[in-house]
């Protein structure tokens, strides 16, 4: 299967336009369509679904933000537009998403959002063309089930490559593994999960993500309800839940990290505290971004004061301590 | 009051009797108007599914032309019929003229853009996220049009009862193609105006009763199919 490619697309959208030069997703990739309310992605997302008049034509299965089941069982529902073995397939699929296999004989209509959402995940995965396009799929969920059922759609595309509409930062970490940030109808910034989080190209995209400490490691041992991740040099623990050598991704705030002079600063109960130099000062609107190279980047976000008290320049030698309720560890 | 009262009287004394004729005339009635309803509905309502649904060339002009359809006067889709089926018209030979046949027909041109256009208004009324998500399961437009059929399912009954009353209290299109032929062409409606008439009020009024006693009946399981399919 070869890529997917999209290239000088135009369509009106709520009064402007939505102009993507190039779009691009590996074989078998998982490219999250990031950005604020109204900047396009939906719409973006049915032009390639062909929902939309004009767009490419994909061999893609879609499933709009909005679940809808019709009048009928629920299994019914799940096996629409699917041949026998399929509707096995999906029947699999609705279990790993944590769907109850003895709602199916009843009505569709007893089914709530978050059911019927996971009922229409496991039917669009079932479908059999090679690529999906899913517009806020977890959305309709409980926040606690939103990374398990994430972990299970990601391991469930078999091969598939997937276009994921979000405009939620950890959905996006978890979901895809390149994301195309999307602000005002184009595509202001493309790249890793990784880089384009924690690396924002200009003020547009820091806007969209928000400022944020993304890092990539192995999960490395587990105490109570935190993790622990081995990045580099670092030992990082995070809110997760994972086995011990598993890939895991490390998310937090720039204003989650605190900043204190020297390297044997003591105090706190923060489990993580590494020692860095300041590599970068970056003014972002009213606050400060302070990279810190602990081994790894570390954006902090503080005040003119803090800066001033903290007397910081370039290669400043500083301690970083975060908390470890603020660090969410999630699998990759 | 007492001319009323003789009129009720008579027509019940009718109705009691309930002699050959009337059951012969409610039978061709029963018959005409159902077939016709039957054959309004078969197409009317995809007609009206894919009017409902489709974003396709031609459909503005499609509906415009339905809408219109609904106002016809049945007198002047009769007009259309007998042209056709006349002696020297362009289907003379298939000699239908002043049969049950020709009523259908007739009444069948009258039931199609009913049940098309309250069927589109039921369809296209359907929710958007409804419309996404059946767009999104790419099904092919047979299986897409049944299931907003279903999804849309009292509005499109009441499509079918909206045909059913339209033909059942015609009396335009059958007379001009009927001809009223009593034994033969003869339905509720042209009776009643027969008898009215020559001024048999009491038969007139009994065959009205007859006829709502149809309609209610017939609109009595079309309402049963509405609601219990909207309980599941």
């Amino acid at each position: 299967m070869p890529p997917l490619i999209v290239e000088d697309l135009r369509y009106p959208h709520d009064g402007s336009i939505i102009s993507v030069a190039r779009l691009s997703v590996e074989t078998s990739g998982r490219l999250v369509v990031f950005g604020p309310n109204g900047a396009g992605k939906t719409t973006l997302l049915r032009v390639l679904a062909g929902v939309l008049p004009g767009g490419p034509s994909i061999a893609a299965a879609y499933q709009p933000q909005h679940s809808h089941v019709f009048r009928g069982s629920a299994g019914w529902n799940l096996g629409l537009g699917l041949d026998p073995e399929q509707t096995a397939w999906a029947r699999t699929l609705a279990d790993r998403f944590g769907l109850d296999a003895e709602l199916f004989v009843g009505s569709a209509r007893a089914l709530s959002g978050g059911e019927r959402q996971r009922l229409a995940l496991a039917r669009t995965l079932a479908r059999p063309e090679p690529w999906v396009l899913l517009d806020e799929p977890l959305a309709a969920l409980d926040v606690a089930d939103r990374m398990d059922v994430a972990a299970s759609l990601v391991a469930s595309l078999n091969g598939k490559g997937a276009i994921i509409v979000t405009h939620d930062r950890e959905e996006a970490a978890v979901l895809g593994e390149r994301v195309a940030v999307m602000v005002g109808g184009t595509i202001v910034q493309e790249g890793p999960v990784s880089e384009v989080f924690s690396l924002p190209a200009d003020d547009r995209v820091a806007r969209a993500v928000g400022v944020a400490n993304l890092l990539d490691g192995i999960a490395a041992g587990r105490e109570g309800p935190l993790s622990a991740v081995r990045i580099g040099p670092l030992h990082v623990w995070g809110i997760g839940d994972l086995e011990e050598g598993a890939g895991a991704r490390v998310l937090f705030g720039a204003e989650a990290v605190t900043l204190f002079p020297g390297h044997d600063a003591a105090a706190g109960s923060a489990r993580n505290r590494w020692p860095g130099e300041v590599s970068d000062i970056r003014e972002t609107g009213r606050l400060i971004e302070v990279i810190v190279d602990v081994g790894s980047p570390i954006a902090a976000l503080i005040t003119p004061g803090s800066r001033e008290a903290l007397e910081l320049s370039r290669g400043v030698r500083v301690t970083l301590t975060v908390k470890a309720t603020a660090v969410r560890v999630i699998p990759r | 009051m007492s001319f009323i009262g003789d009129v009720l009287g008579e027509a019940l004394q009718l109705l009691g009797r309930f002699g050959a004729e009337l059951r012969e005339v409610l039978w061709l009635t029963m018959v005409v108007s159902l077939v016709a309803t039957a054959i309004g509905v078969v197409l009317g309502v995809p007609l009206g599914t894919a009017l409902g649904l489709g974003r396709f060339r031609g459909r503005t002009p499609l509906l415009v032309a339905v809408n219109t359809g609904m106002g016809v006067p049945p007198v002047l889709a009769g007009l259309l019929i007998l042209l056709l089926l006349w002696r020297d018209g362009p289907l003379g030979s298939w000699g239908m003229l002043f049969t049950p046949q020709a009523m259908v027909l007739a009444q069948s041109l009258l039931a199609i853009p009913i049940a098309a256009g309250v069927t589109a208004g039921a369809v296209g009324g359907l929710s958007p996220i409804a419309r996404e998500q059946l767009a999104a399961l790419r099904l092919g437009n047979a299986t897409s049009g049944w299931i907003a059929v279903r999804e849309a399912w009292p509005g499109v009954a009441a499509a079918v009862a909206a045909a059913f009353g339209r033909v059942v209290s015609e009396v335009g299109a059958v007379l001009v193609v009927g001809g009223n032929i009593q034994g033969e062409t003869r339905v509720l409606t042209t009776a009643i105006v027969q008898e009215a008439r020559q001024a048999q009020f009491g038969a007139a009024l009994a065959l009205g009763i007859v006829l709502m006693a149809l309609a209610l009946m017939i609109n009595s399981a079309l309402t049963w199919l509405q609601l219990r399919e909207r309980r599941s």
